[in-house]
């Protein structure tokens, strides 16, 4: 592979790169303002667009927030969260000492919340790990990690439960929000996260948004997208969505489709694509293969769950057994009068694929005409069949066309789908059939919803089967690279996938789970089916610590509440969807006692020694090579020539290095900043740059390169997208014009290297015979459609939509406590459509019962606003505690990626009288 | 619970640290969780423009509040843009008339960041991705 850089320079295009080398400008600190506000850089704390942010201080309080006029993502700008930043650090009730449940004047899980300090939460914490951790081994302690993690943050995690602990029961709240994308581009490419940058949305002629309310949930790229639209007649908006929206206010084609029907779309749309000769076929034929894989994978849900409703178990069913209907056997090419039962015989195999020829993926998108998928997919029952046709005509123009340029945008409308990962798999589909993919102004982008799903969740690898950098607990050869960088003893860490975040809630609910840690998330109120989960938090016998700035939902069914430091009070750093990491300095103090998450991880891990962890431990289910069935071996007798002891604790091996320790601190890059967890620790080094500079060291060499942690804080860098090499960003992946990892003359080159060792097969199944390698190649997979778990029936009769909104992000915790925002968005509204309100005697502002299998609560009904529902559909946000959707949603997931589907489950609605 | 209570109880909360607290009174919506809370009704700012005086800027940065009902002026589409029907008019804000957009809105910053055009940036064209409606909600907590 060559690193050679071989960049075209951009300045002909009149955009301007970051570039960072020998010339570089030195570091530098920005300069004061007059009236004592002192300026300092960072990144908004909200959305995965990762806005570069300045933050003036005074005082030793952040005033006020404005937008990066240098940021290349937003150039000047924010939302109006943004533009919150300074105040959510500032809710009167800030967590500022421990809170734990006490009787007495000991821990009791009835009790009450009393202030404790640090010394005995720790302890109490610590004597409850022991507890679980004694009667379940390694499997029954857990952390719930986030998107929101810094990438400091979400690698110390990594280090403390997957080297310290030796369990794999670390997932972030970023499955529910983008395992989705994760999984189809490990499937698809080979190796994770967009191909493509920004710059697309100025250099493409269209932009087409799936399940992507833009204008309301990344409002800045929003703004770039209406900037060129407004300034180019020619260029183009679709937008496809299951209920109008904000984003279709600007669109030149607004596509309302049936829930779950996206994936027929895109059938149609390849087919179409094929019919016209549209196929790039060059391009297929040096850079592509086709793919299929099983269909009968079920839907994530429990299968024989003993805590299920009675309401529950019909739909639970369909995770074993689905009868097709008519539809479904049509799109198989089975007769559809005819009854066809599947067992779901690949639910356990969800991920397996192997490769099939051109003739087989043209056969899997023949049933898909123009007639079947209209009449299928058509979403608003007002609309004529005809309109939704020539629509849907016009898209196929428009992805058929060789002489335009398309960018396809998606966010959780795709990605929070029990057919996730496929629907993911079809956008690449088209975009690889047309060769419009890893080129400037053409491909297929995911878009994130936290700041660092990108950054922490997905590049440090804070899933229960990851590693850093793409790498996974499963592979032998991963793990023996994880375990030298870390100084661990050969099979230290644990081979056995953890459990993903919707199992960990099930594991509490079963008992396998005992004590849970939950750090810059609200599960509680963010996952689906919640009446199980807090039932299981508040009545069974484990421990729940939630680490958080304010009293959340999850924290009210915590048992110990630890007060964390927000953002600007911490050092850290955040990875966006276009692959750019952007880290900040601290600018203020936390308030009371409050810490910095990574101050609590490295206080915790000193409570615990090498005996206590690194002995036999019992794994159920664990079985892999070198390995005792079911557990992990003790590695004890190792630890002496790695220069440990059997007491040493799992801080000084995990965290206070050696190595680690030659980050000293005070720093230069500092320019007299403050560091709370030096100061809190008491320690002479600098945690935050260790931490970044040994989880740097996963990436280089293999197409994950970052720069030196000091590179970030140049005056002239405003982050950089990875890989990072020679001092240069890259802006598109897999290109060799821009990406040195893309071998020269290739043109392009999809070099990611996980799953590229292929048998082969039909549409039915895999044929008996060698696998293929498949070097530089992208897979184009053919999915099919199905349909959802649930839909709505004569008893639960509305499909059930949930979402954000524009003022309110990351369950609300922070925009809540902002006057401004809490008064334009003050309430999760049940938005419907006037006749579905008028069938059942309901006016707007009237009090509405919403209720599913699962659950019911109350809502206010809205019949016009931002979101203009289709007859049959209604839409909640789920940002507001006192209207707990999720206690109605389904917690079906994706087979592959294990992400929720929070946009497709039946209710009915009722009034409350 | 009306607000104004809420607010109370916060600072109740705050005061009295060292007595236990129950889970019911902690977070946004006070209770328990599995109660079912029946949501309080909020309405939306109704008066016309200029009939109510401008709200305090929540600092220098952030963008304005819309301090009058925008029901009738939504939604911004690309043809339609009714907030700039009124807004923008050039300045200084003369009396009775709407405030007019600053010039920093006729910048365009990622091409053109030291002219000044004759109309709105594109980027700056959405305005409610800013500026903020209100409705009559009081904070739930103080920000202080």
């Amino acid at each position: 592979m060559s690193l050679t850089l071989s960049r075209r320079s951009f300045l002909q295009a009149g955009f301007t790169t970051a570039a960072i080398g020998a010339a570089g400008v030195p570091l530098e600190a920005l300069p004061a303002e007059a009236g004592g506000w002192n300026w300092e850089r960072g990144v908004c704390r909200f959305c995965g667009t990762g806005c570069g942010i300045r933050i003036a201080s005074k005082g030793g309080r952040v005033v006020a927030v404005k937008g990066d006029l240098q940021s290349p993502v937003n150039k000047g700008l924010l939302c109006a969260k943004g533009y919150a930043c300074a105040q959510i650090l500032y809710g009167q009730d800030r967590l500022q000492r421990p809170l734990l449940r006490k009787k007495d004047g000991h821990f009791d899980k009835q009790g009450d919340f009393e202030e404790v300090s640090w010394q005995e939460a720790f302890d109490v914490m610590k004597a409850e790990w022991t507890r679980a951790h004694s009667a379940l081994g390694p499997t029954g302690v857990a952390v719930m990690g986030s998107g929101q993690y810094t990438i400091q943050e979400g690698y110390a995690a990594v280090k403390l439960v997957k080297a310290g602990w030796r369990s794999n029961n670390l997932d972030p709240n970023a499955r529910h929000c983008m395992a989705s994308a994760v999984t189809a581009f490990m499937q698809t490419f080979g190796i994770d996260e967009p191909s493509g940058c920004y710059d697309d949305i100025e250099l493409t002629d269209t932009v087409v948004t799936w399940g992507a309310n833009m204008a309301e949930m990344h409002p800045m790229l929003w703004a770039r997208v209406v900037d060129e639209r407004l300034r180019r007649p020619a260029y183009r908006i679709f937008n496809l969505t299951t209920y109008a929206n904000a984003t279709s206010e600007a669109a030149d084609v607004e596509i309302v489709f049936k829930p779950n029907t996206d994936l027929a779309i895109w059938n149609y749309l390849a087919r179409e694509v094929v019919k016209r000769g549209a196929v790039d076929k060059d391009f297929v034929a040096r850079h592509c293969v086709f793919a299929a894989g099983p269909m009968d994978i079920g839907f994530g849900l429990r299968e024989d769950s003993v805590k299920a409703y009675a309401a529950e178990k019909d739909t639970q069913a369909r995770q074993k057994t689905v009868i097709l209907t008519k539809q479904e056997a049509q799109a198989r090419g089975l007769d559809p009068e005819a009854r066809h039962e599947f067992a779901q015989t690949a639910s356990g195999s969800a991920q397996k694929h192997w490769l099939i020829s051109f003739e087989e993926f043209q056969k899997g998108l023949e049933p898909y005409t123009l007639d079947f998928v209209a009449t299928l997919a058509k979403g608003d029952a007002d609309e004529s069949l005809d309109a939704f046709k020539a629509k849907l005509q016009q898209l196929a123009d428009e992805y058929a066309n060789p002489g335009r340029k398309q960018v396809s945008f998606w966010t959780m409308g795709f990605n929070q789908h029990t057919r996730g990962t496929w629907v993911n798999e079809q956008a690449y589909m088209l975009h690889l059939l047309t060769g419009k993919q890893a080129r400037p102004g053409a491909g297929a982008f995911s878009l994130t919803g936290q700041p660092s799903a990108c950054g922490t969740a997905r590049e440090v690898g804070t899933f229960a089967h990851r590693l850093p950098a793409d790498m996974a607990v499963d592979d032998p050869a991963h793990r023996k690279h994880a375990e030298e960088i870390w100084n661990l003893p050969p099979n230290t860490l644990n081979p056995k996938v953890g459990s993903h975040i919707v199992q960990m809630m099930r594991d509490l609910e079963d008992g396998k789970v005992r004590w849970l840690w939950v750090q810059v998330t609200n599960p509680f109120q963010s996952s689906a089916n919640a009446n199980h989960w807090i039932e299981a938090a508040r009545k069974l016998d484990n421990f729940i610590v939630v680490s958080d700035v304010y009293p959340t939902l999850s924290s009210k069914v915590a048992d110990l509440i630890l007060p964390s430091a927000m953002i600007y009070e911490k050092w850290g750093g955040y990875g966006n969807a276009e692959r750019r990491t952007q880290l900040w300095r601290q600018v203020v103090l936390p308030p009371g006692e409050a810490r910095s998450d990574v101050w609590q991880m490295m206080e915790f891990a000193k409570r615990f020694t090498l005996a206590e962890v690194w002995g036999e431990q019992k794994v159920p289910g664990l079985e892999a090579e070198g390995y005792d069935k079911g557990k992990l071996p003790s590695v004890l007798a190792a630890v002496e020539a790695k220069g440990y002891k059997p007491e040493t604790t799992l801080y000084e091996v995990l965290f206070a290095t050696p190595a680690a320790k030659k980050f000293a601190w005070p720093d230069p890059v500092a320019f007299g900043k403050p560091n709370s967890t030096v100061t809190h620790a008491g320690i002479a080094w600098f945690p935050e740059k260790a931490l970044f500079e040994e989880y740097r060291r996963f990436g280089l060499g293999h197409g994950h390169d970052l720069a030196p942690f000091d590179v970030y804080f140049k005056r002239d860098v405003s982050g950089l997208r990875w890989p990072v090499v020679d001092g240069k960003e890259t802006p598109w992946r897999f290109n060799d014009q821009y990406d040195p990892y893309a071998k020269k003359g290739s043109g392009i080159d999809f070099y990611g290297t996980a799953m590229k060792k292929l048998p082969s097969g039909d549409l039915q199944g895999v044929k008996p015979g060698e696998a293929t390698a498949l070097p530089g190649k992208a897979k184009i997979f053919f999915r099919p459609w199905q349909e959802p778990p649930e839909s709505p029936d004569a008893t639960y009769n509305l499909w059930l939509c949930t979402g954000r909104v524009l003022e309110h992000w990351h369950s609300g915790t922070m925009t809540r406590r902002v006057p401004q925002l809490h008064a334009a968005v003050p309430e999760a509204l049940l938005f419907m459509h006037p006749k579905d309100a008028d069938k059942r005697g309901l006016q707007a502002g009237d009090l509405a019962w919403i209720e599913s299998r699962r659950g019911k609560i109350q809502a206010r009904v809205t019949l016009g606003g931002r979101n203009k529902v289709p007859r049959g559909l209604v839409y909640v946000p789920w940002f507001d505690e006192g209207v707990f959707i999720n206690k109605i949603t389904l917690d079906a997931t994706c087979p592959i990626s294990k992400e929720t589907d929070f946009k497709k489950c039946a209710v009915r609605i009722s009034k409350v009288g | 619970m009306r607000p104004t209570l809420l607010l109370a109880l916060a600072s109740t909360l705050l005061l009295a640290q060292s007595k236990p607290i129950p889970d019911r009174d902690l977070g946004l919506a006070k209770g328990s969780v599995f109660e079912t809370p029946a949501p309080p009704r909020f309405l939306d700012e109704a008066s016309g423009p200029g009939e109510k005086p401008l709200p305090k800027r929540i600092n220098r940065e952030y963008p304005p509040v819309i301090p009058h009902g925008i029901a009738e002026a939504l939604p911004i589409t690309r043809d339609s843009n009714l907030c700039m029907d009124c807004h923008a008019v050039a300045g200084p804000k003369k009396k009775g008339e709407a405030t007019p957009i600053p010039n920093s809105h006729y910048v365009d910053l990622r091409r053109a960041p030291k002219a000044q055009a004759k109309t709105v940036a594109g980027t700056r064209y959405v305005c409610i991705s800013c500026h903020v409606p209100r409705t009559d909600a009081q904070p739930l907590v103080a920000n202080r």
